[in-house]
């Protein structure tokens, strides 16, 4: 299994809620069969924007990286924090600028737009493609099983308590039936206001 | 009684199949049906073998970690659970640990299929060796029945990493390793399986001889957890057994889930865990 | 295959590499340092490649010491394990791309008390912090042990004692001879250096 995109291993899943967004990801990071470190974090945020990242684990270094200047740049110009929409699109055209030697990467933007209060949730394949959707996002090597679980658990217009519940039993479920994601687990619950961080306590194998 | 065991004896795989893999004079082996095509052994590998063809469409189940040690009191016999088709868990229940009769164990490694069935038809060929010989068949002989079946079969995909564990009266507790290639050994430690390193790095470094069996248990138990732990494709729960004089005796199922929390709990160890 | 170990203690980091180099089947020598140090408080530990492993090396290091140089500082451990991943992350994709994994040890002098990290590195540029570390084939033994055995808050001495558990390990499991481990204990003092580990 050479393929860089399941090399290191790692989920990730967005949903939307009443009002709100929840944004979780696995903690593992291995080299093949081998577990190395329990602490990689997919998720970073730019602001009250989300970002998941699975896939290589050194692109998604790079690419935090790269989204932290360019939006740090965003707010200098514009004078305010970029907005989830907006920053879809410019991980869109950044991804595409690599059409032809792609980074190997599932990213996720979740977010409430701070001027409308509208919660966004979208999700990419590795070269731009922007995947709209109204209900939930997935992405890693654990997709197949976070499908399932989501179509079966996710209801509509859920509020931060039940949207964390659905997400975590969901996200759960389906990382314990993928070999290489795993090995903890972060959820994020955004409302308008209020950002929480929970981390959950997994098996560990 | 011969009777019925020549009922067993017979052998219909010699007017059968006329392969040039099997050997005609091996009388034991069952018949297993060969595709019809001119090179089964190099089709099943191109559709099976995800080593040689990563993208192959059927996927085998694997992976697991076994380990067997032998120490003052018997012998310890320590497994997990869990089977994968690729990445996809496939069962987080799986019983890795082959019940020959109740002096004789086998643990399972490798191709799930492969050890179960040959395992089993190994538990009928030692049954018949007690109806012939009015006596228990040692663990040397019945390792070496497994160890030259599989070896009629070399080169054709089996795939089987296993330990023959058992006692007899004339043998003490004993430990034989035999895998698919053929080879069959005689040792105090065996660990086998995609989580072995990583159980022996926990074995080696707290076994001796002169464990109790309560130590033994535990320490069985806690090598097959450090694999379950950082090995991928071994998990859910642990399996152990004692084999003594008495024959075996089965030490319950402990889930990974709880287990874990609970040793690094109890023994402060790993320290790599952030939550 | 070489060995590369990194242990984080409570004031200092250890790293431990094979002295061993082996060419087909022969041992080219039996004294090898697969070290080079960063920095006044920081030392690197490499395998992979042969040839690129010390041409990536002491790259880094020239490179981290033209930094020092020129703004008169030096940067701190997790500074340089950033510096060295971008390295790794730009070659990946290049057309003869660095095959070396690192292990960066480092003793942060500049925080209110000095701080210790240990950085895993690999080829293609992923790079996590943590409290002990291997590549290669010795991380399916080592991680193992460590993970029943590591403490924190481990005083140098401690650390010894676990990595002399490690060598054993190694040395019964490994299918050849590694020639034994070098050692190099970083911490607020600087770097020293044992050239076997045995003999501490």
């Amino acid at each position: 299994m050479s393929d860089p995109s399941s090399i290191n291993g790692g989920a990730a899943v967005a949903m939307v809620g009443k009002d709100c967004v929840a944004i979780a990801c696995d903690l593992r990071l291995g080299n093949q069969s081998l577990g190395v470190a329990n602490n990689f974090e997919k998720i970073f945020n730019y602001d009250h924007t989300f970002l998941a990242l699975t896939g290589l684990a050194s692109d998604v270094t790079t690419l935090s990286e790269v989204f932290r200047l360019k939006t740090n740049l965003y707010k200098m110009r514009e004078e305010r924090s970029i907005e989830p929409e907006t920053f879809a699109n410019l991980v869109s055209s950044t991804l595409y600028q690599k059409r032809f030697g792609p980074y190997f990467i599932g990213p996720l933007v979740a977010g409430i737009n701070s001027l409308t209060g509208k919660p966004f949730v979208c999700g990419f394949d590795l070269i731009g493609c922007i995947d709209y959707a109204k209900d939930f996002v997935v992405s890693g090597t654990a997709t197949d099983q976070l499908y399932g679980m989501c179509e079966s658990l996710y209801e509509p217009g859920l509020g931060p308590d039940d949207l964390f519940e659905t997400i975590s039993q969901a996200f759960l479920s389906a990382v314990d039936r993928d070999a290489l994601s795993g090995w903890g687990a972060v959820v994020y619950v955004i409302t308008k206001d209020k950002v929480t961080k929970r981390l959950l306590k997994t098996r560990q194998d | 009684m011969n009777s019925i065991a020549d009922s067993f004896y017979s052998n219909k795989a010699e007017e059968s199949i006329d392969n040039e893999f099997i050997s005609k004079k091996l009388s034991l082996t069952p018949s297993l049906a060969m595709p019809p095509i001119s090179k089964p052994t190099a089709f099943l590998r191109a559709h099976t073998d995800d080593n040689t063809n990563p993208d192959c469409k059927i996927k085998i189940a694997h992976g697991t970690t076994t380990l067997a040690f032998r120490f003052k009191e018997g012998i310890v016999v320590a497994v997990d659970s869990r089977a994968t088709a690729g990445n996809w868990v496939a069962s987080q229940t799986v019983k890795k640990v082959i019940e020959i009769n109740p002096f004789l164990l086998g643990t399972l490694a490798g191709g799930a299929a492969d050890c179960q069935y040959w395992e089993t038809w190994l538990g009928t060929q030692c049954r018949l060796h007690e109806l012939r010989n009015k006596e228990r068949i040692s663990v040397a002989a019945a390792s070496k029945i497994l160890a030259n079946l599989v070896y009629n079969y070399k080169g054709m995909g089996l795939s089987m990493g296993t330990m023959v564990c058992g006692y007899t009266k004339k043998e003490g507790p004993t430990i034989y390793y035999v895998d698919s290639d053929g080879t069959r050994l005689k040792g105090d430690i065996f660990c086998v399986g995609s989580g072995q390193t990583f159980a022996y790095g926990v074995l080696d470094s707290n076994w001796h001889w002169d464990l109790t069996l309560e130590e033994a248990l535990e320490l069985g138990k806690r090598s097959i957890l450090a694999a379950t732990h950082r090995d991928a494709y071994s998990g859910g729960s642990i399996n152990l057994y004692h084999v003594t004089e008495q024959g075996w005796k089965y030490y319950g199922n402990h889930d990974v889930g709880t287990l874990f929390w609970e040793t690094k709990a109890k023994e402060g160890s790993f320290n790599n865990i952030v939550s | 295959m070489d060995i590369i170990l990194g242990i984080k203690l409570n004031d200092s980091v250890l790293i431990a590499t094979s002295k061993a180099v082996t060419r087909g089947i022969s041992v080219l020598k039996a004294s090898d340092d697969k070290t080079r140090n960063l920095g006044d408080h920081s030392a690197m530990a490499f395998t992979g490649e042969s040839g690129d492993t010390v041409q990536f090396a002491e790259y880094v290091q020239a490179n981290l010491k033209l930094f020092s140089v020129r703004q008169n500082y030096e940067l701190s451990p997790k500074a340089m394990a950033s510096f060295v991943r971008k390295e790794l992350a730009t070659s990946i994709r290049s057309r003869k791309p660095f095959q070396v994994n690192v292990l960066i040890g480092g003793c942060d002098i500049n925080k209110e008390t000095p701080e210790t990290s240990l950085y895993w590195i690999d080829y293609l540029g992923t790079n996590v912090e943590l409290p002990y570390a291997a590549h290669g084939y010795a991380a399916f033994y080592a991680l193992s042990l460590l993970d029943r055995h590591y403490k924190p808050d481990l005083n140098e001495e401690e650390g010894i004692k676990l990595l002399q558990l490690c060598n054993k390990e190694l040395s019964t499991r490994m299918p050849i001879d590694f020639k034994g481990l070098r050692v190099k204990v970083i911490n607020s003092q600087g770097v020293k250096e044992y050239d076997d580990l045995t003999a501490l």
